[in-house]
């Protein structure tokens, strides 16, 4: 029979879940008491794939002994899983093209994310890929599974929302967009040229991530090293079809089941869908990934019940429940489309709608829980009231008595904790994307001194959730997206690269490497690595010692940095365009902090001792019309007027010498 | 031609992009691959995977209401196993080898607890390993078989201890019991079409519902000496009725398709119901398809005789109030599709897959021995297993 490998790898979290799940990967979340990966190797085994392969950079070890005490690591399992780790595994390019080096695949494979809960046959799908390979040898790179869901579907998560024109008799993708809050969409004209006289331009298809891919689509991530996701591959392929000649052909499917759990919304869709049996065969009771003790029963209204469980009088199990082995609830509870993990004690007169409750949770008397998560070994005490969207993460003690607003987080993990007990265990960019994403949310803290609580003021399941119900297409007026714009998760990159540079010690030729890579990986120009590198050194007082020093302080913690990282700029900074651009980002930064003019001059007269900047340069800018009041004023600023007068003065004393 | 590189950009961004390729590889050497330690091949290995595949099989079978393989197949499949499993496990007398059989039995039930026939095949092997054994120790099956009261009270479950005895040639005599079980059951659905035409009659209306293989075959052969009509009830929502129709056309029966809802209102016109079953349970009752307990009623009420066509290998030792598995609740797809959109997160739909039919509704059973009576199966059961073998779990 046919090899078919596959590709899962552990994606980059969405914001609330890497903050909150600090101590669990995102596979191996409990999704319906079973491990997300289970789900994802199960349906992987159905389809009769003989091989995996599991890349992952993030907590591997973790990982790695979860595979190994699965079935699937039993020597009689049908699907060999191989799991590969490596640090450097940040986006599915850069697992790709290791595949590529290492070449792991020969023949045709499957490309998965590890969240992937799925049933859907594919059988159909890989003879057709099959079919076309064998018809145009190494024209079709890729077959992607989508399926068929309309928008308002609950399933459909509002990041994978999709434009897909394509050609409707060879099912072949010619334009490929994603559809993020925007209002008007451009099809190049050129894709309708195209000889065929029948097109589809579809938005009603839900992305499975599931792909047929050839082994081709690796060497390509591989000569196109700036490719980082499956979008940009699908993209950059279309938009260079003329050129290489690569098709890439889609598959969709009306029956089956196949979602991606993205985030916390579709955490919840996804398990209730598990619940109310749309994956079915892969339900609760048929205790698939062969866990002891695992066995459930399931009875009308889709409960479930592992063994062990026990009910006090009067309480009622409604529908949809799911209830882990040992757990005991007390009286008069009421608990209706909910789960809950092994082990948990749940005291009397509680109710629970659309909860998640993980493993080991104790939940008092009088507790009311609305369509929140709640993580391993939490301690509700009585008569707290979680509203919707709240999530409390490992360990969390919350009450007596409180009610949490809709949604909050909590979790144990202070955002401005060093975890040093953890780094090891972490990936260092990993921890700055969580600091990162902590302290945008820290703006939001609301005195709490109880404990670490965080409220999200634009929580993306919120966003996403308001609009589901209200079914209203107002994409215009909706926030950013909760996926963060390249440049600032680069911005943030480099701070986190540099803050490790100066608490290691890291030569300047290691971070100039550092960053370079780092531009690759978020496609960014040169000029605007330039651009942010100034700007993360300047504000580096601020994000060290908080936002309130004094000048003095600043310029006192900012000189030596300079001084350090001189090699650093130098590397950068090269061309007089390159100082013009330097100078004009230093002009941005201090605008935002009118308080700290004084220590622009300083800045300014240590790089030019520094050499970074030249006069000329200086000069240049400072001549340079200014555009607005404020920038007007900040010329105008005494100190800097010196240090233009002494520079000044020195050229011509320099001239003067010659 | 697609290893040719586009870049955009100057020069200098070119050169650090091999820079950077350069560094990417060289970190390469970090990785940490980690494959599974396989223990060496082993000839019980071939046995286990053969055992772990017809379990996922089982799992996965039946994503629809009828399996995608027959009930009869599956039974076959399992008995084939379990010859297998006698002819490579390692044991050394009757006692292990019905330890092993009793533990894959389980497990295969376990697998997919709605397919009764898997359990029924366990315990008709594990039944064939008493006789044979009792047969090697000289003593008759008669007397093993009927074991009086008083002999029950006083040996209790201990009665396992006898099978400790070796014997050279138990494991030829097993293997060959186990063949002629497997000649049997290729053999029923041929069976019970022969005695198509003792109960039906040239002119006759018959009704039946959704798709079995063995009404199916039973209906052919009647046709083949005898004209008469056929209603078939499509049984929503997987329409299995459909299948039922289009095959019977094929053999120029005269068929006629109807909704579920319309089998009172034709009932009248019937004279006989021949309907197919998934299970026959202890008491006589039946779990079949859905829908079909609609039909018996209708067919108590207006007195026309309903018959089951069900090969013995249905027949499971199981009452119908073990109610956490007796039903079968699959994907809603087919009551509400996915693609429905908004409506699915303000509504529960549910797709249950079988229905319980009570043994007074049905008049007769046609099995590969021949007719009984409902009142009878109880007697069927007793046959075919050992009383100990009922519960596979209780097994030590």
């Amino acid at each position: 029979m046919k090899s078919i490998t596959c590709y899962l790898f552990n994606s980059e979290f969405q914001t609330i879940y890497r903050v909150t799940f600090h101590f669990s990967h995102q596979a191996l979340l409990p999704l319906a008491n079973v491990s997300m990966i289970d789900y994802t190797l199960e349906f992987l085994t159905s389809t009769g794939v003989q091989e995996t392969f599991v890349f992952c950079c993030w907590m591997a070890s973790k990982i790695k002994e979860h595979l190994q005490k699965s079935k699937w690591c039993r020597p009689t399992s049908p699907n060999v899983v191989h799991v590969i780790t490596s640090d450097l595994y940040r986006s599915l390019g850069d697992v790709l093209r290791d595949v590529d080096t290492k070449a792991l695949v020969r023949s045709d494979f499957l490309l998965v994310y590890g969240d992937v809960v799925s049933n859907i046959d594919i059988s159909q799908a890989l003879q057709e890929h099959k079919q076309r390979r064998n018809m145009d040898k190494n024209v079709s790179v890729m077959t992607m599974i989508v399926k068929e869901s309309p928008p308002g579907h609950k399933t459909r998560c509002e990041d994978d929302d999709i434009i897909i024109a394509m050609d409707g008799k060879s099912k072949r993708i010619l334009h490929y967009q994603r559809a993020q809050a925007l209002k008007r969409l451009h099809f190049p004209m050129n894709i309708f040229h195209s000889g065929s006289d029948e097109f589809e331009i579809r938005f009603d298809l839900l992305d499975c991530h599931i792909s047929i891919c050839s082994p081709q689509v690796a060497e390509l991530f591989t000569d196109n090293f700036d490719y980082q996701t499956k979008n940009d591959f699908v993209r950059g392929l279309l938009v260079n079809e003329e050129i290489l000649g690569n098709q890439i052909h889609m598959h969709v499917t009306k029956d089956g089941y196949g979602a991606r759990v993205s985030n916390l919304l579709m955490y919840d869709t996804v398990s209730s869908d598990t619940i109310r049996r749309w994956v079915y065969p892969i339900t609760p009771e048929a205790n698939f990934a062969d866990q002891e003790g695992q066995s459930c029963t399931h009875s009308r209204h889709n409960v479930y019940r592992e063994t062990g469980v026990s009910l006090g009088h009067g309480s009622q199990m409604e529908e949809n429940v799911l209830i882990g082995r040992n757990t005991m609830i007390g009286a008069n509870c009421t608990i209706s489309n909910t789960v809950i993990g092994a082990n948990c004690v749940i005291g009397d007169n509680v109710t629970l709608d659309r909860a998640y409750i993980w493993n080991r949770v104790h939940i008092a008397d009088d507790v009311k829980v609305k369509q929140s998560v709640i993580c391993d070994n939490v301690e509700v005490k009585h008569r707290v009231v979680l509203n919707e969207q709240c999530v409390l993460a490992y360990n969390v003690v919350v009450g007596p008595d409180i009610t949490l607003p809709e949604g909050t987080v909590l979790s144990m993990h202070h955002p401005d904790e060093e975890d040093d007990e953890d780094d090891d265990e972490f990936l260092s960019d990993d921890n700055d994307v969580g600091y990162r994403k902590d302290k945008t949310k820290q703006k939001g803290i609301n005195g709490d001194t109880m404990f670490p609580g965080l409220v999200l003021n634009a929580d993306p399941e919120s966003d996403s959730e308001s609009e589901v119900s209200e079914g209203s297409h107002d994409l215009g007026s909706h926030p950013a997206s909760p996926e963060l714009d390249d440049v600032k998760v680069f911005q943030n990159e480099v701070h986190g690269t540099l803050q490790r540079g100066l608490d290691e010690n890291i030569s300047c030729d290691n971070l100039v490497l550092e960053i370079n890579s780092l531009k690759y990986a978020y496609n960014i120009s040169l000029k605007e690595v330039m651009q942010i590198l100034i700007r993360v050194v300047l504000e580096f007082p601020f994000h060290q010692q908080g936002a309130q020093i004094s000048t003095a302080q600043y310029s006192s913690h900012l000189l030596p940095l300079l001084k350090k990282w001189a090699p650093v700029f130098k590397n950068y900074v090269k061309r007089p365009q390159d100082q013009l651009d330097c100078l004009a980002s230093m002009e941005g930064v201090f605008l935002e902090r009118e308080t700290h003019w004084a220590a622009l001059v300083k800045v300014l007269m240590s790089m030019y001792q520094l050499e970074i900047l030249e006069e000329e340069g200086i000069m240049h800018w400072f001549n340079q019309g200014s555009t607005t009041d404020k920038s007007q004023q900040l010329r105008r600023n005494q100190g800097l007027l010196k240090f233009i007068q002494w520079l000044q003065e020195a050229e011509e004393s320099s001239e003067g010498d010659e | 031609m697609t290893r040719r590189r586009f870049l955009s950009g100057s020069a200098s961004v070119q050169a650090f992009r091999r820079l950077d390729q350069l560094t990417i590889l060289a970190r390469n050497q970090r990785f940490t691959e980690t494959p599974v330690k396989m223990p060496g091949a082993d000839k019980e290995t071939d046995l286990s995977e053969r055992i772990e595949s017809f379990l996922s099989e089982l799992k996965r079978c039946g994503s629809g209401a009828g399996s995608l393989r027959g009930s009869a197949e599956t039974a076959r499949e399992t008995t084939a196993l379990l010859r297998r499993i006698t002819a490579q496990a390692r044991w050394g007398n009757a006692g292990e080898l019905m330890e092993i059989i009793r533990k894959e039995g389980r497990r295969m039930t376990a697998a997919q607890p709605s397919e009764t026939t898997v359990g029924n095949m366990v315990r008709r092997v594990l039944k064939i390993i008493r006789e044979e054994y009792a047969r090697s120790r000289g003593s008759s099956e008669e007397t093993d078989q009927q074991e009086s009261l008083h002999k029950l009270l006083t040996s209790g479950g201990s009665s396992e201890d006898n099978f400790r005895q070796h014997f050279a040639h138990l494991k030829a005599n097993v293997i060959e019991a186990i063949n002629e079980l497997l000649t049997e059951l290729e053999g029923t659905t041929d069976n019970i079409s022969m005695q198509a035409l003792e109960h039906i009659h040239s002119n006759e209306v018959i009704m039946t519902i959704g798709r079995s293989r063995t009404v199916e075959a039973f209906l052919k052969d009647a046709a083949r000496k005898r004209k008469f009509h056929v209603i078939v009830a499509e049984c929503a929502p997987f329409c299995q009725g459909h299948e039922m129709a289009t095959s019977l056309c094929k053999e120029d029966i005269e068929t006629t398709v109807i909704p579920d809802a319309a089998i009172f209102a034709v009932m009248s016109r019937v004279n006989k119901v021949i309907i197919g079953t998934q299970t026959v349970l202890a008491n006589g009752g039946l779990r079949a398809v859905n829908g079909t307990h609609t039909l018996a009623l209708a067919a108590k009420h207006h007195s026309t005789p309903l018959i089951v066509c069900a090969p013995m290998f249905k027949l499971s030792p199981q009452f119908p109030n073990e109610e956490d598995t007796f039903h079968k609740f699959v994907s809603p797809h087919e009551v509400l599709p996915f693609t429905e959109g908004e409506i699915l997160s303000k509504v529960n739909a549910h797709c249950p897959v079988f229905d319980y039919v009570p043994p007074e509704l049905i008049t007769l059973f046609i099995s590969n021995i021949g007719g009984n009576a409902p009142s009878y199966i109880y007697r069927l059961m007793s046959e075919l297993y050992h009383p100990e073998d009922h519960e596979l779990y209780t097994g030590k």
